[in-house]
């Protein structure tokens, strides 16, 4: 392979890889940058992505201890994968705009350990729901027909054609929430209360709507990168933490508060996985951990960010 | 130093305990004019009242009931076999009580318990990780007062669960675990392992393989970077070079690996023939999904060495061609498997696996071998269970080896078949393509393979 070839294979192998983290992180950034809450509930959302999702694109079986002790089968729309695409974002803006009624405004003036343990807390309910009700069984999400198979890019190898849909998706919803942060009001309201919250209120606007907006449209990436996730990763109820991680780590690498943050950070954390796989395998799941290490001793607000993580 | 004391202190008490056990037992016995439990009931269960043998590990047994620690990963990514052997310990624990299953083949077991008590047991979750697993053995074994406990998947997990039986003279009867280090290096006494191993799958799988796909090929291997995996993998290198093929290279992945799709491109840049994945449950079914997503198979064949029904369900057509091992399928035409199978269906109404089956063996295998020796003193039953064989666990005549304490046995070489043809309902996956048999295509002496590291250690009553 040339080594064209090889840097080219090698960025579309990091977008594949980053995608899921930068769609969960986004929302995780801009809760901590706007509302300086730290909420890794925001994975639960991405849980409810996957099984929601499977229930609207295929079906859902539900195989848990509850649900076989009440007789619940199978359940599902059958309505295919775009449906669920377009469906799930709007359910998990709902829920996310109900977690910021109910769960983080009560903890917005709380420590940060207090939001940190319920938020927690609530993910592993979240969790435990799943394994009750539709067991801990790995679930197929069958990817949708004209994204089977795999695509030959010639002479800079072949890819899974969902890897580049997914890459493609998460461009699109991005550059999406991007667009709407630089040139809307909201978000031009949600900008200015990242800088600074106070000045806003005595400005005279209104800030909480457009941080409750903000905070549903986190939670509404977050169920879609469910949705395209659970064709890739195993739909258990653990991936939630198991996306968290990473995701976390994108924020923390990125910077708080910034997408574009969330991105850089999303993708420096996929090249370092993608390059330690191929050089050195056995230091590929602590290498990002390495980076987010490092980028936090020499920029403690993380590469795009303004505020510190620990403020 | 503290698990010393720990452990002096408990044998302490056992021995105070035992001989109040005798002394009450009398006292017991004038007042209620009888005897009033299983202890007392004149079969031979006065030697566990601590009058024959010595107290070693948690024997001898207080009051009525033995407790079994099953101690099986419920969370992580063999959380599915998991899930699958701790049902089928439930229902071996259940047949050793009231009888059915192979209680009622196995003229050793009464179902009336085992050696006069009833049968308790105790769970675990290992976490699928080798500290979490000893912590819980350990719980079992100091608070639960079990006489034996069983588990597996991994590797890592069963080798130091019996590190710890050795450690406190309390049996483990290994499930799941497909190491050559289980058996080998870090074989134990007071483990047995009914499992086959990496170098046998080797045995079996090269010779079918390297016809199938012809001679003079290149392989890569993606293997799970610990025990089981570097076991297999040098395994699987030993036997298809041997076979004339050449290994192009080989890359340790992390257990629990989400994503493989870097890991399977570098495959697919190396130039190889064949693709061996050495993952197994949930890593095993991702990896050959994802490796049939990214197209591989169409550049490269797949093998998977290591099989069973919950990973094939989870790849479904992915593995369709893809070759590999498995210990037992549950629709084999013999009267054990036969009868586990109807019993299993019956209580949880799904097919057993593979793992489910040496569940349920295990603990079947212990039972018997306490009620032949008439005691749960551990070393005479572990006397009972070495050079032990048998032909009623569904899978032809086995041998548990008294050298090394690995039974030696046939393995089935399977074939994936396509997503039409499979069939949940029955568990049918694939296709057996052949029962390698022992000795013939399968084993090797007690003084060669992994074998030739195992050193057993200490019966505890020299």
């Amino acid at each position: 392979m040339s080594v064209v070839g090889s840097v080219v294979g090698f960025m579309i192998q990091t977008l594949a890889v980053s995608s899921i983290y930068i769609l969960v992180a986004i929302g995780l950034s801009i809760t901590l940058g706007t509302l300086k809450f730290v909420n890794f509930a925001h994975a639960a959302m991405y849980l409810a992505g996957v099984y929601i999702g499977l229930g609207i694109a295929l079906e859902l079986q539900f195989s848990g201890d509850i649900a076989r002790s009440i007789g619940l089968g199978n359940v599902g729309l059958d309505l295919g994968f775009l449906a669920a695409l377009a469906i799930i974002p709007i359910i998990t803006f709902g829920l996310g705009l109900l977690m910021e009624r109910f769960v983080a405004r009560p903890f917005y003036d709380r420590p940060d350990t207090d939001q940190i343990l319920v938020t927690f807390g609530i993910l592993l309910i979240v969790q435990e729901l799943i394994r009750a009700f539709v067991g801990g069984r790995s679930l197929t999400f069958s990817r949708p027909a004209w994204a089977e198979g795999a695509i030959s890019l010639g002479p800079l190898g072949t890819y899974a054609s969902w890897r580049l849909a997914i890459i493609g998706i998460t461009s699109v919803l991005v550059l999406a929430v991007y667009l709407y942060i630089e040139y809307t009001d909201v978000g031009l309201a949600v900008r200015a209360g990242t800088e600074d919250t106070e000045m806003v209120n005595l400005l005279g606007v209104r800030a909480t709507r457009p941080f409750l907006v903000i905070f549903g449209v986190g939670s509404g990436l977050a169920g879609a990168a469910g949705v395209v996730g659970g064709p890739v990763f195993s739909v258990v109820p653990e991936v939630g933490v198991g996306v968290l991680v990473p995701a976390f780590l994108v924020v923390v690498v990125g910077g708080v508060g910034s997408i574009v943050g969330s991105v850089v950070g999303g993708l420096l954390i996929g090249a370092v996985e993608v390059g330690l796989v191929m050089n050195a395998p056995t230091w590929s799941s602590v290498g990002i951990y390495a980076l987010a290490a490092v980028v936090l001793l020499v920029r403690p607000a993380g590469l795009m960010g303004a505020v510190e993580v620990d403020e | 130093m503290a698990e010393n004391d720990t452990q002096s202190r408990r044998d302490v008490l056992k021995t105070a305990g035992a001989a109040g056990t005798v002394g009450l037992a009398g006292l017991a016995g004038c007042l209620e004019g009888g005897n009033g439990n299983g202890n007392g009931n004149g079969n031979g269960n006065g030697g566990d009242g601590g009058s024959e043998y010595p107290a070693l590990g948690n024997y001898p047994i207080e009051g009525d009931a033995a407790t079994l620690g099953f101690n099986v990963p419920q969370t992580g990514p063999y959380q599915e076999e998991g899930a699958d052997e701790l049902r089928a310990y439930e229902l071996a624990a259940d047949h050793l009580n009231n009888g059915g299953g192979w209680v009622d083949l196995w003229d050793d077991l009464s179902g009336d318990g085992v050696n006069g008590y009833e049968i308790d047991y105790e769970t675990g979750d290992t976490a699928t990780d080798a500290d979490t697993a000893r912590e819980s053995a350990s719980r079992m074994i100091e608070r639960d007062n079990a006489i034996m406990y069983s588990g597996g998947s991994s590797s890592a997990t069963a080798i130091a669960q019996q590190g710890l039986a050795q450690q406190e003279n309390v049996l483990f009867m290994c499930c799941l675990t497909h190491s050559n280090d289980t058996t080998g290096g870090d074989c134990v006494r007071y483990g047995f392992r009914e499992m086959f191993n990496a170098y046998m799958t080797g045995q079996a799988l090269a010779p079918i393989v390297t016809e199938e796909y012809g001679d003079d090929l290149e392989f890569y291997q993606l293997y799970a970077d610990y025990t089981w995996g570097q076991t297999q993998q040098a395994s699987m290198r030993q036997f298809f070079e041997e076979a004339g093929w050449s290994e192009v290279d080989s890359v340790p992945t992390p257990l629990g690996t989400d994503d493989y799709s870097t890991f399977l491109q570098e495959a697919v840049d190396s130039g190889a023939d064949v693709l061996f994945l050495n993952h197994y449950g949930l890593d095993g079914s991702n990896s050959v999904s994802q490796a049939v997503d990214q197209g591989i198979n169409e550049d490269m064949e797949i093998v998977v060495p290591l099989y069973n029904v919950p990973m094939a369900a989870g790849a479904g057509g992915s593995i369709e061609g893809v070759f590999g091992t498995d210990g037992w399928d549950a629709n084999l035409d013999n009267e054990p498997t036969r009868v586990f199978a109807e019993a299993f269906e019956e209580e949880y109404g799904s097919t057993p696996s593979s793992p489910a089956r040496l569940a349920y063996s295990a603990t079947m295998q212990y039972a018997a071998a306490v009620e032949r020796a008439g005691t749960f003193y551990p070393p005479e039953v572990i006397r009972e269970l070495e050079g032990y064989e048998w032909d009623n666990g569904g899978i032809g005549e086995e041998i548990m080896r008294e050298c090394d304490h690995q039974t030696m046995r046939d393995i089935l070489v399977v074939r994936g078949l396509s997503e039409e043809e499979q069939d949940a309902e029955s568990g049918r996956y694939w296709e057996v393509v052949e029962q390698a048999s022992y000795p013939d295509a399968v084993g090797y002496e007690c003084d060669s393979g992994p074998a030739a590291e195992c050193e057993l250690g200490e019966y505890g009553d020299e």
